[in-house]
């Protein structure tokens, strides 16, 4: 078994008067269970030249569980962006340096995460699943 | 303007042969945000949903932090937006997320237990027309 941890952390000593400072772990693990997460994609890039949307994890290709999804764009471009969809749905844009964690389901063969960059220049994503 | 930084670390001594170190930073131009805990009594889709992000709440981006602070991994807690029928997201027990979320959608949450307890905020450039605390 193997024992993966994220730790997110926010701070601000700005946004309020009481200066924010949260910091957070889990240890990734199996759906339901304490067992962890003993498969991954490793942390890796892929870089696109097209604006066109692509699949980054195919839900037909995991089994349904307790995923976890790391990703990053790498652009430093304020203006250029990810659109992030999961099952269909549109869940948000990450901007130049903006990350996401989360965690996937993989319910259905369309619960695909798909990714949209805005620029049909080169953008690079980066990524990392963890998965049962 | 305030600056939120947000750093994630995932580390691993054996998930691969080798060492797994990631370590990210981002600060994050926002002038609101918020760390709330609070109940969610639905659990069902659009039934005593907990809203945690109005509509339109933030200008032209928003970002949101969700904790499940359930003990059992299998008490989940379901993030979803009021206008499509599917789910941004499904959070076990213990586990986090750190989204953007689309600014321009109301996001709701309903879990598998009532009166599951989360912890929660959202950042971004407040959007005065559509204040926070509304449903």
């Amino acid at each position: 078994m193997a024992t993966t941890t994220a730790t997110l952390t926010l701070s601000s000593s700005d946004l309020t008067g009481d200066a924010l400072s949260l910091s957070t772990t889990a240890t990734l693990t199996k759906a339901g269970t304490v067992t962890g997460l003993n498969q991954t994609t490793g942390v890796a890039r892929k870089t696109t030249s097209a604006s066109s949307q692509y699949t980054l994890f195919d839900g037909d290709a995991y089994a349904n569980g307790s995923h976890k999804v790391y990703v990053k764009n790498t652009s430093t471009v304020a203006t250029e962006y990810v659109t992030i969809e999961i099952n269909s749905e549109q869940m948000g844009k990450l901007y130049a340096g903006d990350w996401a964690f989360f965690p996937w389901e993989a319910n259905a063969d369309t619960n695909d995460i798909k990714l949209q960059p805005s620029v049909s220049t080169a953008l690079t994503v980066e990524y990392a699943l963890f998965y049962e | 303007m305030a600056t939120l930084t947000v750093s994630l670390t995932i580390n691993s001594l054996d998930v691969l042969s080798t060492n797994l170190g990631l370590s990210l930073q981002k600060s994050i131009s926002v002038d609101s945000g918020n760390i709330i805990r609070a109940k969610v009594k639905g659990t069902a889709a659009d039934s005593n949903d907990l809203a945690v992000y109005v509509a339109n709440q933030c200008s032209d981006r928003a970002y949101l932090y969700i904790k499940n602070l359930e003990l059992e991994l299998e008490n989940y807690i379901y993030v979803h937006n009021d206008t499509d029928t599917g789910l941004v997201a499904k959070i076990g027990g213990g586990e986090f997320a750190f989204i953007p979320i689309n600014p321009d959608k109301k996001h709701e949450v309903y879990a598998t237990r009532v009166d599951t307890m989360i912890e929660y905020g959202v950042f971004g450039n407040d959007n005065s027309a559509n204040q926070y605390g509304g449903t």
